[in-house]
């Protein structure tokens, strides 16, 4: 004799075995379509910054003669643009040793010489390239800070959170973050990092230093009178010395 | 006289829906955490940030425990809840309490350690990310969604 009871409870139980394999099949489906739209939001902001065209090497230059190379290796001045005495800068942004004078040594040169007008300073980029793969870019990401009268404050900026961009795979995105920290306009600085805007410039600067027999950073040279010098140490008495050495006062002038 | 279900008949236990919810949370989570890891590996451009200031948050010293972005720890957590809820799901794990277990335990972690970051950004850093507050309410969510767990753990004591 068959069960009636038993036979309604095994058919619930198939009823209930396929309603839950329906329910899994809904929640694959909603799975599947969760996982697609995560890895194609994810992947389209790794793509896109991965394979972007940011330059971020020195390009090959030819000038005509030395004017030419100097027009458009242009440094960075800060302080009066008439002061007789320059204080020079070849930095590299990822350089340790440019950080630590940027924040610790600039600072004191700055509010001895530099505020009272006796002289100028100018940074001139000289990324080691072989030695720091970020240097390159981040020297461009502060020229495109210059088109927006930024480049001081991102200049600052990119010494003190050096330790942060220069292991970065891809720096472009943290360095259009310091944009956008800073107030700048983060579109504009975006097109103009993730071009080759401003390689030219960097590039010169390079061939700058080379021309004048840099081959580290930070190197520090005084120019006054006519006459260049390279100053041996980069610690602020000898910078201070060498600036009082070619001062007017100094001289009896 | 016919018997009544057998052990072994077909899957008399229904998935459980809050593992289901569980799965879908920890993977909206998982992508959220990979997207701020990315950009903390420097793989990504500027970070999207329509509410707050993701930028400041994801330079402060906090976004890091030593070597390791923060990020990284949410990714590893959010994964380990999908694979736990995603085996929870599947026929011979329905009813386990061990996962459920493992599941409730995870997501009280990750709501503590999530309420201790957003002290952080309240007090600390004065500053907001919204991935950081998404990821809160989602880990809230997922903890909440584990609670049913608390059942199947005392039908496994008693």
């Amino acid at each position: 004799m068959v069960c009636k009871e038993c036979k309604v409870s095994r058919g619930e139980e198939r009823r209930q075995a396929r309603e839950g394999e329906s329910d899994m099949r809904k929640f694959y489906y909603i799975f599947g379509a969760v996982a697609a739209i995560g890895i194609a939001v994810v992947g389209y902001n790794v793509s896109a910054s991965v394979f972007g065209s940011a330059v971020s090497a020195p390009i090959d230059l030819d000038f005509e003669d030395d004017e030419a190379l100097i027009a458009l290796a242009q440094g960075m001045t800060k302080g009066d643009p008439d002061a007789t005495i320059t204080i020079v800068e070849f930095g590299d942004y990822q350089c340790p040793a440019c950080g630590g004078f940027a924040l610790t040594v600039k600072p004191q040169i700055e509010a001895t010489f530099v505020a009272s007008g006796r002289a100028k300073f100018v940074f001139y980029d000289f990324p080691l390239v072989d030695l720091h793969p970020n240097a390159f870019l981040a020297a461009r990401a502060s020229r495109c800070a210059a088109d927006q009268d930024m480049y001081w404050e991102y200049h600052e900026t990119l010494f003190r959170n050096q330790s942060r961009w220069s292991s970065a795979t891809s720096p472009a995105g943290g360095f259009e973050d310091y944009a956008g920290d800073l107030g700048m306009d983060e579109d504009t600085f975006g097109a103009c990092l993730n071009s080759d805007k401003h390689a030219d410039v960097v590039s010169a600067n390079m061939r700058l230093g080379r021309r004048l027999g840099i081959s580290g950073t930070p190197s520090i040279l005084i120019d006054a009178n006519g006459v260049r010098r390279r100053v041996p140490s980069n610690d602020y008495r000898s910078i201070a010395l060498a600036v009082e050495a070619v001062s007017p006062e100094s001289s009896g002038n | 006289m016919e018997s009544g279900p057998t052990p072994g008949d077909a899957n008399p236990v229904a998935p459980p829906t809050n593992r289901m919810i569980i799965t879908i949370l920890a993977l909206i989570g998982l992508f959220v955490a990979l997207y701020l890891w990315a950009h903390n590996l420097g793989l990504t451009g500027p970070i999207v940030c329509g509410v707050g200031d993701c930028g400041t948050v994801q330079a402060s010293e906090y976004a890091s425990i030593g070597p390791v972005p923060v990020s990284a720890v949410g990714v590893v957590g959010y994964l380990t809840l999908i694979v736990l809820a995603f085996i929870g799901l599947q026929p011979p794990h329905r009813s386990s309490a061990l996962i459920g277990g493992l599941m409730l335990g995870g997501s009280a972690g990750g709501v503590a350690f999530s309420a201790y970051l957003t002290y952080l950004e309240a007090a600390v850093i004065h500053a907001w990310c919204q991935y950081c507050v998404i990821s809160a309410i989602l880990i809230t969510l997922i903890f909440l969604a584990c609670l049913p767990e608390v059942a199947r753990l005392r039908g496994r004591s008693s």
